[in-house]
């Protein structure tokens, strides 16, 4: 049976841990250890490897949900990652200095399987920084000719991450349907 | 006077003195032949409200809250439609009563077939304007048009909980391909056209507006991007819905306030994010019609994706905004591509269009191709199940 999967990335504390951990089946295996370098600014643990989920579907087939490791230095494992993924989820944090920057990166190091799939963006930490806004982040994208799904999401809410997935299917087929 | 073999309806009066309580009382037992008794309300069946009385509104917003599966039976001397009620018109005539009773009974689950609605609430606006901003599908009568009842039956089966959000209209028939076309509102002719107005002027002069009509007032902040009104979604719904006269119009104006001093005092859980509000005020008066200024002959397209995940969700919502992202199509080129209902296309894109996310296309080269029908993906069985699995959690 083919295994098929979803990559979740962004930067660290972003919320793919969590992301991941609010529609997986089971509890993710987690890689975190202590933050040690730049990383302890942000939170006390960081993913180290990657995280792991899965959603069970009806036949038996699984949905492999995978999280890149936040840190640039493990950037090496993002395309063996990517390798056999449906598409992209990209989390980016609010709060952080340049999150547009964050954005540009991410999108530009996952270009080609982008540009194979699709991507589907949230932005995390809204409520607590409203700026820049979902409509700023859309004018950024549109000088990168793109028009990506992009929502405020709470990452411990499964009703947003599972919109956002659900976008990132629709932008892959439109005419995809529902039971 | 009671008919043989044939147990009393238990009914409960409200809305009436002592003098017309007594007067229907009789008016049951003796003209109406004994069809139900006045029983008191915690014993009643059906509950009847003199839908003239002063505080009428409120009775009936009450009865909904205390025994929302009890039918209501109104008595007006205009005549009524409002969703989820009997009526009968006053002068009350005994036959048409007990013909509008026996039905109610005869019904065995009458409210399963009518979608939960708001009250009428104490708007300050006419009761001709209350029933026009009430979705008539839903209403029955003494007189019900077959037609209308055959549809709203079927309308509420197949869209569930969905014709909630975008309410009903009977006067449409959207599987006409004319009246189709003709499926329009005009923002202006509703509180929304007001709102959108008060708000580019929020924000154009950098100044908190506030926007005083018949109802109440909504303050407008464009720093922070919200609003605030004290009122719940129910009552917008129900408001939003009311095309305005020019009473109404004569009774609107716009006041610049100052932010700091205008937040004092405002219960934090009233504001609202300004495109949120906008959202839903535009989807309850589209009712699945499409704006006035879109000609239903041109493509239009999405500037980007709305933020779905603070919006109220309409039917097909996302794979609408998906199909129009790739390329721009007319809204009936949508709803045939998609296979889905007009209404649901057309509140999508008044949505849209009052947060100016959506364009119409103008330049005649548009027009020039049809745009390709998207191939579905080699791997759409498998994504239906991820979506099955994500909206079944």
């Amino acid at each position: 049976m083919s295994q098929y999967k979803i990559i979740f990335t962004g930067p660290v504390g972003a919320g793919k841990t969590t992301a991941i951990s609010s529609i997986s089946d089971a509890p993710p295996v987690k890689t975190d250890a202590a933050a040690s370098d730049m990383t302890k600014n942000r939170k006390s643990s960081t993913t180290v490897a990657m995280d792991y989920g899965v959603m069970n579907l009806e036949g038996g087939e699984k949905i492999h949900l995978y999280g890149t490791p936040g840190q640039e230095r493990f950037d090496f494992m993002w395309d063996i990652l990517t390798n056999g993924g449906i598409g992209l989820v990209l989390l980016l944090d609010n709060t952080r200095a340049d999150p547009f920057q964050d954005m540009r990166f991410f999108l530009e190091a996952f270009d080609k399987f982008i540009a194979n799939t699709a991507v589907a963006i949230g932005v995390t930490q809204m409520d607590v920084s409203s700026k820049p806004s979902i409509t700023e982040y859309h004018q950024q994208l549109q000088t990168l000719g793109l028009k990506p799904p992009v929502f405020s999401v709470d990452a411990r809410e499964h009703n947003d991450v599972s919109l956002l997935v659900q976008s990132l299917l629709y932008s892959l087929d439109p005419g995809l349907v529902g039971e | 006077m009671k008919r043989q073999g044939l147990v009393s309806i238990k009914v409960a009066l409200y809305g009436m003195d002592p003098r017309s309580h007594k007067t229907m009382e009789l008016y049951l037992k003796g003209p109406c032949r004994g069809i139900a008794e006045v029983v008191p309300e915690a014993d009643a069946e059906i509950d009847i409200i003199d839908a003239d009385f002063a505080t009428a509104g409120e009775i009936l917003q009450t009865r909904r809250q205390q025994t929302p599966e009890r039918p209501i039976l109104l008595l007006s001397l205009e005549f009524l439609k409002i969703e989820n009620t009997y009526f009968v018109q006053k002068p009350v005539n005994a036959e048409q009563l007990t013909a509008v009773l026996s039905k109610i009974v005869s019904s065995k689950k009458p409210k399963q077939l009518i979608e939960p609605e708001q009250p009428v609430t104490t708007l300050g606006v006419s009761p001709a304007a209350i029933q026009d901003a009430i979705p008539q599908e839903n209403t029955d009568t003494a007189n019900p048009s077959p037609k209308a009842t055959k549809s709203r039956k079927t309308f509420a089966n197949n869209e569930g909980g969905y014709t909630a959000f975008l309410g009903t209209l009977s006067d449409i028939d959207f599987s006409d391909p004319e009246q189709l076309q003709r499926a329009s509102f005009d923002a202006k002719s509703h509180l929304l056209g007001y709102v959108l107005s008060a708000f580019k002027v929020a924000c154009h002069q950098g100044k908190t507006q506030q926007l005083n009509s018949i109802w109440k007032p909504i303050l407008i902040f464009p720093d922070t991007r919200q609003i605030w009104l004290d009122a719940d979604d129910k009552q917008l719904r129900v408001f939003a819905g009311i095309e305005q006269n020019h009473t109404f119009a004569g009774k609107i104006s716009l006041l610049a306030v100052d932010a700091a001093i205008s937040k004092i005092g405002l219960a934090a859980d009233k504001f609202q994010d300004i495109d949120v509000f906008i959202w839903k005020l535009t989807i309850w008066t589209s009712k699945g019609r499409f704006p006035a200024s879109i000609n239903l002959q041109q493509a239009v397209y999405l500037k980007h994706w709305p933020n779905f995940t603070r919006l109220l969700l309409t039917p097909d919502a996302m794979r609408i905004a998906a199909l129009l992202l790739k390329d721009p199509r007319t809204p009936l080129q949508l709803a045939n591509l998609l296979n889905i209902k007009p209404q649901y296309v057309f509140a999508f894109i008044s949505a849209c269009n009052s947060l100016d996310i959506l364009g119409q296309c103008q330049r005649s080269a548009d027009f020039m191709v049809v745009p390709e029908v998207p191939k579905p993906s080699k791997k759409q069985n498998l994504f239906s199940k991820i979506l099955n699995k994500l909206r079944g959690d």
